[in-house]
């Protein structure tokens, strides 16, 4: 890690049968990936609600990623499903107010794939390290 | 105190003077609309206009205003923002926008002092002007005010043609001319007549009144009327009224915090909510639109009378322009008037 | 224009009903080119009904307005119906509201006009500036004619109707109990010209825009109370708990707000375009919306409040729905 370059900061969202235990194997595997990422665990992809994803970016996140089971695996069966037409419709929106839609990302990470997590997480990381910090929703916080 | 001319084209130099020594907020058109911003350029400043959308009470009592920082933790420390000594002039404020000042006066000086609004109001000069062209729904006349009224503002300019007629009137607004004096010139009694007809032709203008002897004592007896109820069904309870009101003064406070530090806000809150008025325990005191609009009535022409003897409205007529569907303060207190009791 | 004998005759054959607790409409405002929502409770309201192209509001927001007090013990529920005068534009969200299961079909009465557009209040009061009285108005093919103190004006429609009104594809109300008049030949489609070219601007460009928009926001919400369809108990921003939304105003927040209003109205949005004309600092909402109903529509094939069968947008999945974005 260089320590002058831009770290991003990255809130990943992961539903806990799939992509968090998808996590779970790659750091037990002891994979290497990007440690930028931030985990919230969510029961399921399903319960990421788009306010979550703006208050992240709000709240200093420059990416956001929402990791869900495989469609057709989802553990309440449909919760996956729910999300991929959510995503596709927040990122449509914000690209048209003029934020990067880039930055909100999503996966399909199943338990067994601890590989997949790792290359996503770094793809994702660079991807991020590339558009630069986030200005432009960032909560001033200065009073 | 002093009357004044200023010719037209020596405008620019007196703000310019002003500008250096006090930060001006002055009507803007933004789009369509008018707003009171502060002036870094003088050419955005506008005077073609009949008001602002959002009143100039937003100068003084700030729609978001951070009340003091703090540092969360360990080493705990709170900091008290310091503009104590900031100087403000608001140019451009109409006489109705004034009086609200006035009356807003009495609700932040009562038996708590604001030091927010007191410190920035005690350092901020009006500089008034007249309106040439009321609006359909102005009714300042009948507000005990009126359109070249200078009796809220420390200075009045009126437009009489190729000059402004100065009235100042107070030591604040002389403070403010005094080091420009050499740009004024003596009032002729021509000046004065044109005074005195523009005066008389923008009170002409005013079409709408509304009759307010004896209103509170009349509120008192209808408060149980259906009348309330018939007017109330329409009200969507969304507030534009209340943040358009420039006597309106209701506000919430809110801590905002990050992990380490924080800030303790004051924001601008509506009557017209439903979780204004909600208790811990869930209960609501007004719990439907009629209460909260009867509410609105009430507090200003009822509540405020018994505490201050003023009524808490100016006329300038914003709710009725913007009421997405057309409730009428004006027919409201004449209707309540006719009831019968 | 509609037959108001008609439509008054109807009014009153239905508030004589004694299972109808009102029926709303529009009457004459109290100044200029103002009309109002109009609760008829009996047959000596009806009267004082009109119908013109001043009629812009959207009445649909009443019944979700409606407050279920607590009742007193041994009162019985208020079972009666609810009657609404809708146009074209208004019906559908009645059907969006049906569909999400908001209302039962059975609780609410529709009386449907077939609309011909609007007159966009902004417009002709830039045209007529500071009249107070009220004027009559009628129409003919191509102007509006514009009636003060017997002096008669005609203005061509393109001129003064609202923006909404001249794509407008569905003149004639989708859901009525009873329908006043003669079917409007549809003619328009759908346009997403406008949204089209914006999409096609640079990034920073469009920020830059919404940048200046949502900065001129003041959070009234009024937006949200005169939509039909912001119809939540407790709204996002008004939860505390945790509270998403801070009720500071400034940029960050604004924009989290505007963004997520119009993202719950994806698929819901039936593009009446009150939110836009409400607004208090004119902003441009409709462009909002509008881009979601555009999106909905290609990516899903969903059109908000067409069918009332039809399940709502966002609790229902196809198994090919897009997913290039798909890690």
């Amino acid at each position: 890690m260089q320590k002058d370059e831009f770290q991003p900061n990255i809130v990943a969202f992961l539903c806990n049968w799939c992509s968090y235990a998808g996590a779970d194997l790659a750091g037990t595997s002891r994979m290497q990936y990007p440690p930028n990422v931030k985990i919230i665990r969510v029961m399921c992809s399903g319960r990421v609600n788009p306010m979550f994803v703006v208050n992240a970016l709000q709240e200093g996140a420059d990416g956001v990623l929402i990791g869900g089971c495989h469609p057709g695996d989802c553990h309440y069966i449909q919760g996956n499903y729910f999300t991929r037409r959510r995503m596709a419709v927040l990122k449509k929106l914000l690209e048209y107010i003029g934020f990067d839609e880039r930055r909100v990302r999503m996966t399909w990470v199943s338990a067994a794939e601890g590989k997949k997590f790792a290359e996503v997480i770094s793809e994702v990381t660079e991807d991020i390290k590339k558009l630069g910090p986030v200005q432009k929703i960032r909560r001033a916080n200065s009073w | 105190m002093d009357d004044l001319t200023l010719p037209k084209n020596k405008l620019d130099m007196f703000l310019n003077k002003i500008k250096s020594d006090y930060t001006v907020y002055a009507p803007v058109k933004v789009d369509d609309l008018v707003y009171f911003k502060k002036i870094e350029k003088l050419k955005d400043i506008t005077l073609d206009f009949y008001n602002s959308k959002v009143p100039p009470k937003s100068i003084i009592f700030k729609q978001t205003e951070t009340m003091f920082k703090f540092k969360q933790g360990l080493d705990a420390e709170i900091q008290t923002l310091d503009d104590k000594n900031k100087k403000n002039v608001i140019f451009g404020i109409r006489p109705c926008d004034a009086k609200s000042m006035s009356i807003l006066d009495n609700v932040f000086e009562d038996d708590f002092t604001d030091p927010y609004y007191v410190n920035k109001r005690k350092n901020t000069v009006l500089v008034g002007v007249s309106c040439k062209q009321p609006t359909i729904n102005c009714f300042c006349t009948s507000m005990d005010g009126g359109p070249a009224d200078s009796k809220h503002l420390d200075v009045l300019i009126s437009d009489i043609g190729n000059r402004y007629y100065v009235e100042i009137k107070n030591n604040k607004g002389k403070s403010l001319i005094d080091g420009t004096r050499n740009l004024f010139e003596k009032v002729t009694n021509n000046d004065k007549k044109k005074r005195l007809q523009l005066e008389k032709k923008s009170k002409d203008e005013i079409s709408r009144n509304m009759k307010t002897e004896g209103i509170s004592e009349k509120l008192d007896e209808i408060f149980d009327d259906d009348i309330w109820k018939s007017i109330s069904l329409r009200c969507l309870g969304c507030g534009i009224c209340t943040y358009e009101c420039p006597t309106c003064h209701c506000f919430d406070i809110q801590d905002e915090t990050t992990l380490s530090d924080g800030a303790r806000i004051r924001v601008w809150d509506t009557c017209m909510n439903p979780e204004y008025t909600v208790h811990a325990s869930g209960h609501n005191p007004r719990p439907a639109r009629m209460n909260r609009t009867r509410n609105r009535v009430y507090h200003k022409f009822n509540y405020f009378p018994k505490n201050y003897n003023l009524i808490a409205c100016v006329g300038c007529g914003r709710c009725i322009n913007d009421c997405p569907v057309n409730i009428d303060i004006i027919e409201i207190i004449n209707k309540a008037r006719e009831v019968k009791t | 224009m509609v037959n108001q004998k008609k439509l008054r005759e109807e009014v009153n054959t239905l508030i004589s009903r004694n299972d109808v607790k009102y029926i709303i409409g529009w009457e004459k405002g109290s100044y200029g080119f103002k009309m109002k929502p109009f609760f008829i409770t009996s047959s000596e309201d009806v009267d004082r009904l009109v119908f013109n192209p001043l009629c812009i509001h959207n009445l649909t927001v009443y019944p979700m307005l409606e407050e279920k007090l607590p009742l007193r013990k041994d009162a019985t529920e208020d079972k009666s119906k609810i009657g609404v005068i809708v146009k074209g534009c208004d019906s559908r969200a009645i059907v969006q509201i049906i569909q999400e299961k908001g209302l039962n079909r059975e609780d609410i009465v529709i009386i449907g006009i077939p609309c011909s557009g609007v007159i966009d209040p902004k417009k002709i009061e830039r045209l007529f500036p500071l009249k107070s009285e009220t004027p009559d108005i009628d129409e003919d093919e191509k102007n509006f004619i514009i009636i003060i103190k017997d002096k008669i004006q005609k203005i061509p429609k393109q001129d003064i109707l609202m923006d909404k009104c001249k794509t407008c594809e569905f003149p004639n109300p989708l859901i009525y109990d009873t329908f006043i008049g003669k079917e409007i030949e549809t003619v328009k489609n759908a346009d997403y010209k406008e949204i089209e070219s914006f999409e096609k601007k640079k990034l920073s460009d469009k920020w830059e825009y919404w940048e200046n928009q949502f900065d001129k926001c003041i959070r009234c919400y009024a937006c949200r109370n005169v939509c039909p369809l912001c119809y939540c108990k407790e709204c996002m921003v008004d939860q505390l708990n945790p509270q998403w939304v801070r009720r500071s105003v400034n940029i960050s927040e604004n924009a989290a707000w505007n963004i997520m209003r119009a993202f719950h109205l994806a698929g819901r949005c039936i593009g009446c375009g009150e939110c836009e004309r409400v607004c208090p600092a004119d902003i441009p909402l409709t462009k909002l919306n509008k881009k979601l109903e555009k999106d909905v529509y290609e990516m899903f094939d969903y059109k908000p409040g067409t069918n009332i069968e039809e399940k709502p947008l966002l609790s229902m999945f196809k198994p090919d729905d897009p997913e290039e974005f798909v890690l």
